[in-house]
């Protein structure tokens, strides 16, 4: 124990003194921090300019919309009534992306409808509402009231609206929800194979430079196998922290400093919304934000990040323990570094059909070999991840902590076969690697 | 010390090692020999437990050997690595704890050796940044520092210069002095003749021979000796006349020779001082030995041709 924990450190503090630990340190959270600043700022963008056509046969909003225009929006008006399939058919209208129809029923029923040929993006819905709101709403000022706009917007409290599936309301079996699961199996991934292949290199390396014969002549190749994977593991640990830390601080800061500002309605050339949505509180414009853009949303409001993080620790400590055996065990089979890296190419596939078994569980989270893939140890780390991120009814709970169990044992009998691997290869030098040979070393205690 | 009992080892259809025994005394250097792929390498692996024999076991000290034994023993393999970017006092840090010291310990033992071998400057210094010579010597103080009881060195000298050389052969002297017991396998015959009590030789797969260097070089003599002497060579030839041959010669200078005389029929060493007295001026005179290098010959090139026959 001692001895294997002596291999770890010293794997360990190789693995941090390197150049590309600080590295990957550094620029993977930074990467991930811009991906996710270029979702929250163009995510849910559809079309970036509409043109809509308002038929107002009754004159209501009196050809005007804004007092100055969207750029996003050019809206022309139109003084009859036009049918839907006219709309969608006739050639004369196939330069509007929508047909916005206010009748003289909108004072009294308050319902307006838009008819589109694309699904317009959340922004660009919330930007249509926004604006035909508030031009009835001035039309209403000057109909029923005696309030100026100015002094009926001082006084006008703002209802925050929640919309709720009444089937979902915690809105679970969004796909967004589902790829902030892939993200985490995916990120699983990334550092078992990083590592998995620091793991490659380092047995590889022991094997070629004649040293792995000084260890073996003071502790036992299971021990010299597990303080490596262990001291590699922590490596791993350690820069998933933080890369945790870098992002979390960076999320932090992007809602507090960056985030706001960029949802602020000044820098979205909607200028009548400037004022308002200026002299809102912080928590506010945050909701109007979430408005705005499902992916902040998502990050801020859907994701439990606490769960997620705790699970996905789990597993991945697992599944690195379940990969990484089978790194080690190729480094010490192959004859030489070379052939080592070549060798490695199945486990990369393994990984890439793992990853393929999250996205197909994104899409088909009922299906039967979406429950195969999740218990299946190669596949249960993203997968788990998915659903986890869909969200298991209470009485599914129990399937995670089946598939966590399976992984475990799968992972404590590969370590078992790699050790008898590694004990029997890793004084074997520039033989050719067969299958035979393999089998052979496997049946060897 | 350490007896190595009926010990056979295959891989797989090739025997690597053939039921060898050899029994090795506290306190003694005793060289393992043999040509390359004898087994010799398996037979030190099987020492330090990296590889499992199929046949027989080994005693250290009255007890059959387990893994505790271990950290009494210093291992040096012939194809020896180090961590090219860890330091010097890293190395000596990791390695002697993985064989049970302290970090004050190794501390302690390091700063000995590094100023025994006047390198201390060399302490900070990453391995990639030494000389193979430099890092040989980092290498055999790593395998010294724990003082281990048993030392394996597998040629221990290559890779270093002449002076080196003498200095690593004086520290084995100094720790067989000191009652350490030392298996020197090498293919440097001068040293195994010069610090080897004993030795024993590998040849395909098998012991062939063991014993005390001078015993074996006793038993393999030729009967040949060689007279250093002053004169004419041919005044040399002319006295040997029928009862000697002369087999071989050295020249040392203008009219200064070594000889090496065969006896013939029932002539001996005496009768031959009294033919070349008064014919040239004998400066020495001595029984010629068999180096080990020629001992190593004799026994592994009669069978290799055999078997290329």
């Amino acid at each position: 124990m001692r001895n294997s924990w002596l291999i770890a450190l010293r794997e360990l503090k190789e693995r941090m003194g390197s150049r590309s630990f600080v590295l990957m340190s550094f620029f993977g959270p930074i990467i991930i921090l811009c991906l996710i600043y270029f979702l929250f700022a163009f995510g849910g963008e559809g079309k970036q300019h509409w043109n809509v056509l308002i038929t107002d046969p009754s004159h209501l909003l009196d050809n005007k919309i804004m007092a100055q225009e969207d750029k996003s929006i050019t809206y022309s008006f139109a003084d009859q009534y036009i049918e839907m399939e006219e709309f969608r058919d006739a050639k004369k209208f196939q330069q509007y992306d929508a047909l916005f129809e206010v009748n003289e029923k909108v004072l009294s029923n308050k319902t307006a409808f838009v008819f589109y040929r694309v699904k317009p993006s959340v922004r660009m819905q919330t930007r249509l509402q926004f604006h035909i709101e508030r031009r009835i709403e001035e039309v209403m000022i000057d109909q029923f009231t005696d309030l100026s706009v100015k002094e009926f917007r001082k006084i006008k409290q703002p209802l925050n609206v929640a919309f709720r599936d009444v089937f979902d309301p915690l809105d679970e079996a969004s796909d967004l929800r589902g790829w902030v699961g892939f993200f985490y199996g995916a990120i699983i991934f990334v550092f078992i194979f990083l590592f998995g292949m620091t793991i490659l290199r380092s047995v590889s390396r022991e094997k070629s430079n004649r040293i792995v014969e000084v260890l073996l002549a003071s502790v036992h190749p299971n021990q010299l196998l597990t303080g490596k994977i262990v001291g590699i593991g922590i490596a791993a640990f350690f820069q998933f922290i933080i890369w945790m830390v870098v992002v979390g601080a960076g999320l932090y800061f992007m809602r507090e400093l960056i985030f706001p500002d960029m949802l602020d309605a000044s820098n979205m050339d909607i200028v009548q919304m400037t004022d308002e949505v200026k002299n809102q509180t912080r928590l506010d414009q945050l909701y109007a934000a979430s408005e705005y853009n499902e992916f902040v949303n998502l990050v801020y409001e859907r994701v439990q990040f606490g769960t997620m993080t705790a699970f996905f620790l789990v597993f991945f400590i697992v599944g690195y323990l379940f990969y990484g055996s089978f790194f080690a065990a190729v480094g010490a089979t192959s004859g030489s570094e070379s052939d080592g890296q070549q060798f490695v190419l199945p486990i990369i596939f393994l990984l890439c059909f793992s990853l393929y078994a999250g996205y197909f569980a994104l899409q088909n989270p009922e299906s039967s070999l979406t429950t195969f893939f999740h218990y299946l140890p190669f596949t249960s780390p993203v997968v788990v991840m998915v659903k986890l991120a869909q969200g298991y009814a209470p009485e599914e709970s129990m399937q995670i902590y089946v598939a966590l169990m399976i992984l475990l044992v799968s992972a404590a009998l590969n370590l078992m076969l790699a050790g008898r691997l590694y004990k029997n290869g890793i004084l074997q030098f520039g033989h050719r690697v067969k299958f035979s040979l393999i089998l052979r070393w496997l049946k060897k205690t | 010390m350490l007896e190595i009992q009926n010990i056979s080892k295959s891989f797989y259809r090739k025997v690597a090692l053939d039921d060898v025994s050899l029994h090795i005394q506290t306190g003694e250097i005793f060289g393992l020999l043999g040509p390359n792929g004898a087994g010799k390498t398996t037979l030190i692996r099987i020492i330090n437990r990296i590889i499992e024999p199929d046949k027989g076991h080994i005693r250290i000290n009255g007890d059959i050997m387990t893994q505790q034994h271990l950290s009494m023993i210093g291992y040096l393999p012939e194809e020896r690595g180090l961590y090219r970017t860890m330091t010097v006092e890293d190395h000596a840090l990791f390695l002697g704890q993985l064989r049970g010291l302290t970090k004050k310990d190794v501390k302690t033992q390091l700063n000995y050796w590094l100023e025994k071998f006047e390198i201390t400057d060399w302490r900070k210094k990453r391995i990639e940044e030494l000389s193979k010579g430099m890092a040989q010597k980092v290498q055999f103080i790593c395998t010294v520092l724990h003082e281990p009881k048993l030392l394996i060195l597998d040629e221990p000298l290559s890779g270093f210069d002449p002076v080196n050389v003498e200095l690593i052969k004086q520290e084995l002297i100094e720790m067989k002095a000191k009652g350490k017991t030392i298996i020197l396998s090498t293919h440097n015959m001068k040293s195994v003749e010069e610090i080897c009590d004993r030795a024993a030789l590998i040849h395909q797969s098998k012991k062939i021979m063991e014993g005390r260097i001078s015993e074996i070089q006793e038993e393999r003599k030729t009967g040949n000796y060689a007279v250093k002497f002053r004169g004419s060579m041919i005044a040399f030839v002319n006295a040997l006349w029928t009862g000697f041959e002369l087999v071989d010669k050295e020249v040392l200078g203008d009219d200064k020779f070594i000889a090496h005389v065969k006896m013939r029929g029932d002539n001996n060493f005496e009768d031959l001082l009294r033919t070349l007295l008064g014919q040239v001026k004998i400066e020495a005179a001595w029984e010629v030995l068999p180096s080990m290098q020629d001992v190593f010959i004799d026994l592994v090139q009669p069978r290799k041709e055999a078997e290329n026959a």
